[in-house]
């Protein structure tokens, strides 16, 4: 039987995890907060990928690495400066490509993560996964691209 | 807590009973009667303190399981609910990593647009304000490589009425960057607009398409839909990329003065083949696109003979596509052959050059376009509803608001010659509210 002291602490554990997460479903949805310093373009490890490509794979030019199929996601917590650093586009004209693009071709926009923690899980837990992140990634991930 | 005033509680009890009984007795003397009095009220006294003695050993015995709670085991019920819960946590976790990773949700998007004008902007019988399109369209996802396109358009007529068409019911398969192939219903690739600026007001920079590329039944002349399959992609060569399309499907018929793509196949049997092949600049050039299109296609009219052409374009289209400028430019030229008259071959030709600046405040545009289509040609005599076969030239000048990301306020004023059939003219001024969502 499990003393008391455990049961307070998971109960503590559990309590700042729940936290933790209204706070990051929070973050996604106020989507456009942006990090300042640097940004990581991680794909999954199964994926091979040049740094030139990055572009195109966000804009759905690029559905594939090899045999792969790739599947990008946004994360609303760093998608300000890659939008800015890498695309070089303001988020209101990046969702008008989007949208002629999946009305012309029938390609989805790519889901929006909430958090740098969230990307990374994706990512490490999907294949031909690809995201950004605005802190060092950990390991699991590969690391296609630094901006 | 209770513990703390168990001892003050019966002291303060026991002190008021026995001054209670002391100070009775100093005024009572050695009476006999008062004496009983002061024994009689010892007594109550003495109740009253077993009383609330009572009280406070039920009250205690209340209070120690919650008091001992903190030191003693817990018990199966709130280990089993604390596993629950931290069970729970976890599976949002993962829900939240994964959150739009699935495929069980479809979201719905679409065009709108309303409008107004001296002139309908399809049709100059009729004047005023005009609701123009609600398109929807859904992608849903179905693999990896399995793709669907699904548009579904609720459009006013030239006429007024209000109809409902299946746009697009195409599903594909991706093979790779180079090669999908999709089948169903699509829009047929040739030039640029068709495949590119097609239903939704919004999506185009201009209010309307040039009048010879506008829909089979708001007065056009061209083949835009397409039921069969079709095979497209994009092969990277230098900075840019080659593109192509090919396609086959049912050969159109003009029923009632409208082309038809055949949604359920045609009458003769014969297929439509077409293709596009253009290169798309990258580097300096990047945003320049250009290439050649062309079809063969059998057509049938719905006339007592049936008359048969066989209507043959080639052409060509460039595109520049800026953060600064849009411009279009596409050509059609045809060459048809009167399989059922006798008349021989026939070549018309069409085209427009549409040049757009896209300033911080709007989008201004200029577009000429012009179609001299041959009379004598079976295939556009047939053309008949909203005078689409005649020849034409019309110049217009256009203004693009964004009023937010979703929404574009337009302004065009034309000025449109026919120049056969009947000859006419006329200056429009038309006015477009254009959504998204």
């Amino acid at each position: 039987m499990r003393s008391a002291s455990e049961l307070s602490r998971r109960t503590t554990s559990v309590r700042r995890r729940l936290s933790a997460l209204v706070t990051l479903l929070a973050l996604a949805a106020a989507a456009g907060s942006a990090s300042a310093g640097d940004l990581f373009v991680i794909c999954n490890p199964g994926v091979t990928l040049q740094a030139g490509d990055v572009k195109d794979v966000f804009l759905g030019d690029k559905a594939f690495a090899g045999a792969v199929k790739l599947s990008p996601a946004d994360n609303a917590a760093a998608q300000a400066t890659f939008l800015e650093k890498v695309l070089k586009l303001d988020a209101g004209k990046y969702s008008g490509i989007w949208t002629k693009k999946s009305f012309r071709d029938g390609a989805n926009p790519p889901p929006v993560k909430g958090t740098d923690a969230e990307m990374v899980a994706y990512v490490k837990q999907t294949p031909g996964a690809c995201g950004y992140v605005g802190s060092t990634p950990a390991a699991g991930v590969t690391v296609i691209a630094k901006f | 807590m209770l513990t703390q005033f168990k001892f003050p509680l019966r002291a303060l009890v026991l002190g008021a009973a026995l001054s209670t009984v002391c100070g009775a007795a100093l005024a009572a003397g050695s009476d006999g009667d008062k004496l009983a009095e002061m024994q009689r009220k010892l007594d109550q006294s003495i109740q009253m303190i077993e009383a609330l003695s009572a009280r406070v050993r039920e009250l205690e015995a209340h209070q120690a399981p919650a008091k001992q709670a903190g030191a003693a085991p817990a018990t199966p019920a709130g280990v089993e609910r604390l596993d629950s819960v931290e069970q729970r946590v976890q599976q949002m976790e993962a829900a939240n990593a994964n959150r739009h990773a699935d495929d069980s949700s479809l979201p719905i998007h679409g065009f709108a647009d309303v409008g107004a004008g001296n002139y309908n902007p399809l049709n100059k019988e009729l004047k005023g304000a005009n609701v123009g399109n609600l398109d929807f369209y859904l992608a849903p996802k179905l693999g990896d490589r399995t793709l669907s396109l699904f548009e579904l358009n609720f459009e006013v007529s030239p006429d007024g009425t209000v109809g409902v068409d299946l746009e697009r019911a195409q599903v594909g398969y991706q093979f790779n960057d180079q090669a999908t192939l999709w089948v169903g219903r699509f829009h047929t690739p040739f030039g640029y607009i068709n495949t590119a600026l097609h239903h939704g007001g919004w999506i185009s920079t201009s209010l309307r398409r040039p009048k010879f590329v506008q829909f089979e039944d708001h007065g056009g002349i061209l083949p835009i839909h397409t039921v069969g399959a079709w095979l497209t992609g994009a092969v990277r060569s230098g900075d840019g990329k080659v593109l192509y399309d090919l396609y086959a499907g049912n050969g159109q018929e003009i029923i009632g003065g409208v082309l038809d793509m055949r949604n359920a196949g045609n009458s003769h049997g014969n297929p439509m083949v077409g293709g596009r092949l253009g290169y798309r600049f990258g580097g300096k050039l990047d945003g320049l696109t250009l290439g050649l299109h062309g079809f063969v296609d059998k057509v049938a009219d719905d006339f007592e003979p049936t008359d048969y052409t066989r209507v043959k374009m080639v052409g060509a289209y460039a595109v520049y596509d800026t953060d600064q400028w849009e411009h279009i430019a596409e050509f059609y030229a045809f060459n048809d052959e009167d399989l059922s008259g006798g008349t021989g071959s026939h070549r018309s030709e069409a085209g427009f050059v549409q040049l757009g600046y896209r300033a911080s405040w709007g989008i201004p545009y200029l577009r000429y376009e012009r179609a001299s289509l041959q009379q004598s040609d079976a295939y556009f005599a047939a053309l008949t509803s909203l005078n689409s076969g005649a020849s034409y030239y019309r110049n217009a000048l256009g203004l693009r608001f964004e009023l937010d990301a979703k929404t574009a306020l337009k302004f065009e004023l034309a000025n449109t010659h026919t120049t056969d059939r009947a000859p006419d003219q006329y200056n429009e001024a038309q006015v477009q509210y254009a959504i998204r969502f």
